[in-house]
């Protein structure tokens, strides 16, 4: 009887998480959906200057209000998801790809390469990550492809931890040793039965990182390390506004919420993504 | 127990707080001492003002304006000559000059300030300060009593404008320049310690020739930051500002704080690289392109909008209530007139992307500016989309290092400043240092045979009216040519709590913190 009670909520719980995950990747498909076509549905040319129309307030014309150059921020902000948004999922993507190849290799062949490679995330992860991306960013020069090859150079051996410790544990499990004795290849064995069973840790991860690399991008361009003025992006339109905080709020407000909004969607989305993947949760499926 | 405990720890982390925060607006006055805090966006080795030492490259600006070093004569909001340290200059005849020395003035330290003391002071600072040297063209000088003779090499009509430049302020040469940087000036302050880029802190100098002194302590904050500024001054950790950002003036426009303004001939220009190493020298040597660049920078906009109307468009080199700076001409912003003349030239933009083009190359200029004068940066970003516009590309490198890439010609194509322009009340100044064969920042390497002509003339010409005259000439051979390209001038503005008083802007932007400085 109790265990029927346990299964039965267990299955509520599960199904709630499933709901909360369809809402969540239809509020991303949104985003995306709008990012995609930001320059269609951008009322202005997000670049064009009148100076005439210079710091206007949010009006039902402007409906977040005009920078100092007579930019419509709407316009400003829909196009800088562009840039903010996509620049993101690249960085994610590249990372999350990267790191998980060279902690599959090194957990599976270990050796020197393991030794080699994990030694070289170590150096990697004992820098504040911010701070070195600063000085990659730094030294690489403005823009945003230089400032994602900055935060990837920072970021992947976070992957490359957890698809190695997954690999590792894999490695020795009995369906691998079956595979292996049925005559699996190497190549076979991570493609076929590894890579498939790491790639929920990973996901989830690179869920989570969304909104942590969102927020990272965002602060190297308002630091000026990242898109350059006059492209639009968010973190560059904070800092553009940021002295006129007190005089103009929505010169800082409107593109800061739109980090906030974005943020706070992938992050619901990456935490219902991992409770989905819970094994305890797994029962229920 | 447990609750009073958890109350008592409350009530000690609110008091730590309210502690932290205890900004305060009321007058500074410690031990009875009265205390002033000035905070300032451009005393810094970005600007070439690493220190207050006047022959170092532009420290005598720090030192002139916070009152440790004063000159012989000083500049008038006219544009025009007054005794300081010096109670007469008489020009002998073309090559010399008697300057009499007033008999009251002494150093900081006490030590009387006579003439042998004044070219003691010159004769170091035309050794190891290049523009000076160039400026004063000392041969000779001697001194007897309060009286100092100055012999040039040349006839040199400016020689006391250029003696009341910010170099030419007069330290006491048996203290030297001071490894720690805290020379010895006749002025009402006296510096005690300078941290480069951080601040400069000073003390009432008691022997003050020229008056009472009023403030015990000043310190001067370099805050390069605008916003930190802007927030100094409403915390009260500041007591005046220079250098606020434009956007921030609605914030002081109340009766807590007030404001001292002047036109000045502060100017925002650009210098067209015509050096044949740069790789952009193709597209600079185009008439064509520097016409449509001169066409397709929107002033008025600049100075309505980005600079809130605090400041005025400049049609040459200096503002045109000097004589000098009246009578010349050149474009106005007009888009439709740079595309057809970027047409004629050959620009067509073939591939449909906004850019034209010629021969294969793209129109694409690289714009170098600096941020420590915060509307530089919003000069090039308008600058940017209004040249685009017609076709231009424009890359923004706006850094702190312009002045040393400034110096290497591959890397840029024009170079935007802001400087005063005629802080001396006279024009030859601006064309020695920037415009000639052999002036020290002709980073363009820009050359015209009629200009140099025309300085030549204006070197040996005494009467203030010929010498307008030239200016203009020189001034139109600049804008005809279109590499140089003069935006805006600035209407320079000091914000101050309401309690400061003595506080003025000048015209020359010389001079801040003089012996009138109080606060109640």
């Amino acid at each position: 009887m109790k265990d029927t009670v346990t299964v039965r909520v267990q299955k509520v719980k599960k199904s709630g998480i499933k709901t909360r995950l369809i809402f969540f990747l239809i509020l991303v498909a949104i985003l995306l959906l709008v990012t995609l076509f930001a320059n269609q549905i951008a009322p202005y040319d997000p670049y064009a200057q009148d100076l005439s129309r210079s710091m206007l307030p949010p009006s039902p014309e402007h409906w977040m209000g005009t920078d100092r150059y007579g930019r419509d921020l709407f316009s400003r902000v829909l196009v800088g998801a562009q840039t903010s948004i996509f620049a993101t999922l690249a960085l994610v993507g590249v990372i999350s790809l990267f790191g998980t190849v060279v902690g599959t290799l090194c957990g599976y062949y270990g050796g020197a390469l393991d030794s080699v490679v994990m030694r070289i995330s170590d150096v990697c992860l004992a820098f504040p990550g911010l701070v070195f991306a600063l000085a990659i960013a730094a030294l690489l020069g403005g823009g945003v492809s230089n400032a994602v090859l900055a935060l990837a150079v920072i970021s992947w051996p976070k992957y490359a931890r957890v698809a190695r410790s997954q690999t590792l544990a894999l490695k020795n499990s009995s369906f691998v040793a079956a595979a292996r004795l049925s005559g699996s290849t190497s190549g076979q064995m991570i493609l076929r039965h590894i890579l498939p069973n790491i790639l929920g840790p990973i996901l989830v991860t690179a869920m989570l990182d969304i909104g942590t690399m969102m927020m990272e991008l965002a602060g190297l361009s308002f630091l000026g390390l990242g898109a350059q003025p006059p492209t639009a992006e968010w973190g560059n339109m904070m800092s553009g506004g940021r002295s006129m905080l007190q005089t103009y709020p929505w010169l800082v407000l409107s593109p800061g919420f739109a980090i906030f909004l974005t943020v706070v969607i992938f992050n619901l989305l990456g935490d219902t993504v991992r409770d989905y993947m819970d094994p305890k949760n797994s029962r229920a499926r | 127990m447990k609750k009073i405990l958890a109350l008592l720890l409350a009530l000690c982390m609110v008091l730590g707080l309210a502690a932290c925060g205890s900004g305060s607006n009321a007058p500074a006055a410690s031990g009875g001492k009265k205390t002033f805090v000035f905070g300032d966006t451009t005393f810094n080795a970005e600007n070439e003002e690493p220190d207050i030492n006047p022959h170092y490259a532009y420290s005598g600006w720090p030192c002139i304006r916070y009152g440790v070093g004063e000159t012989l004569m000083k500049i008038a909001d006219d544009g025009s000559l007054q005794p300081w340290l010096a109670e007469s200059a008489t020009n002998i005849n073309e090559t010399s000059w008697e300057i009499m020395i007033k008999d009251a003035v002494c150093f900081s330290n006490g030590k009387k300030c006579d003439a042998a003391a004044v070219k003691a002071c010159l004769e170091h600072l035309i050794e190891v300060h290049e523009r000076a040297a160039d400026n004063l063209k000392i041969a000779s000088m001697e001194a007897d009593g309060q009286k100092l003779t100055i012999v040039t090499s040349e006839p040199n009509p400016i020689l006391m404008n250029y003696l009341s430049e910010a170099y030419g302020c007069i330290i006491d040469m048996e203290v030297g320049i001071p490894e720690n940087g805290c020379v010895v000036g006749t002025g009402p302050y006296v510096a005690t310690e300078v941290v480069t880029d951080d601040h400069v802190s000073l003390v009432k100098n008691t022997n003050y020739w020229d008056g009472e002194v009023h403030i015990d302590e000043i310190t001067v904050r370099t805050i390069s930051d605008g916003d930190t500024l802007a927030m100094a001054l409403q915390s009260g950790e500041i007591d005046a500002a220079y250098g606020m950002a434009y956007a921030s003036y609605p914030l002081f426009e109340n009766d807590n704080y007030k404001f001292t303004s002047i036109q000045t001939s502060r100017c925002f220009w650009g210098m067209v690289n015509l050096h044949v190493e740069n790789p952009g020298y193709a597209i600079m040597s185009d008439p064509a392109v520097r016409k449509a660049i001169a066409l397709g920078i929107n002033k008025q906009g600049f100075v309505d909008v980005l600079l809130n109307g605090y400041g005025y468009t400049a049609t040459g080199a200096f503002p045109d209530s000097f004589a000098f700076g009246q009578g010349v001409n050149t474009v106005s912003y007009d888009p439709a007139q740079a595309k057809a003349v970027l047409e004629q030239a050959g620009w067509v933009d073939t591939d449909g992307d906004g850019i034209r083009e010629k021969d294969g190359q793209k129109l694409s200029i690289r714009w170098l500016t600096y941020p420590s004068r915060q509307e530089l940066p919003l000069l090039a970003e308008s600058a940017q989309a209004t040249l685009k516009e017609i076709g231009i590309e424009v890359q923004i490198n706006s850094t702190k290092d312009h002045n040393s890439i400034r110096k290497d010609p591959t890397q840029w194509d024009i170079w935007v400043s802001a400087n005063v322009n005629a802080g001396l009340g006279d024009p030859a100044n601006f064309f020695d240092t920037y415009c000639l064969d052999a002036s020290i920042k002709n980073s363009g390497g820009h050359h015209s045979d009629r200009l140099e002509k025309l300085a030549v003339q204006l070197r040996g010409t005494f009467d203030p009216a010929a010498r307008a005259k030239i200016a203009v000439e020189m001034q139109q051979e600049l804008l005809d040519d279109n590499s140089y390209i003069f935006c805006s001038f600035l209407r320079m503005s000091m914000i101050m709590q309401k309690g400061v008083t003595g506080l003025e802007a000048h015209t020359c932007d010389f001079y801040e913190l003089t012996a009138a400085l109080d606060i109640n």
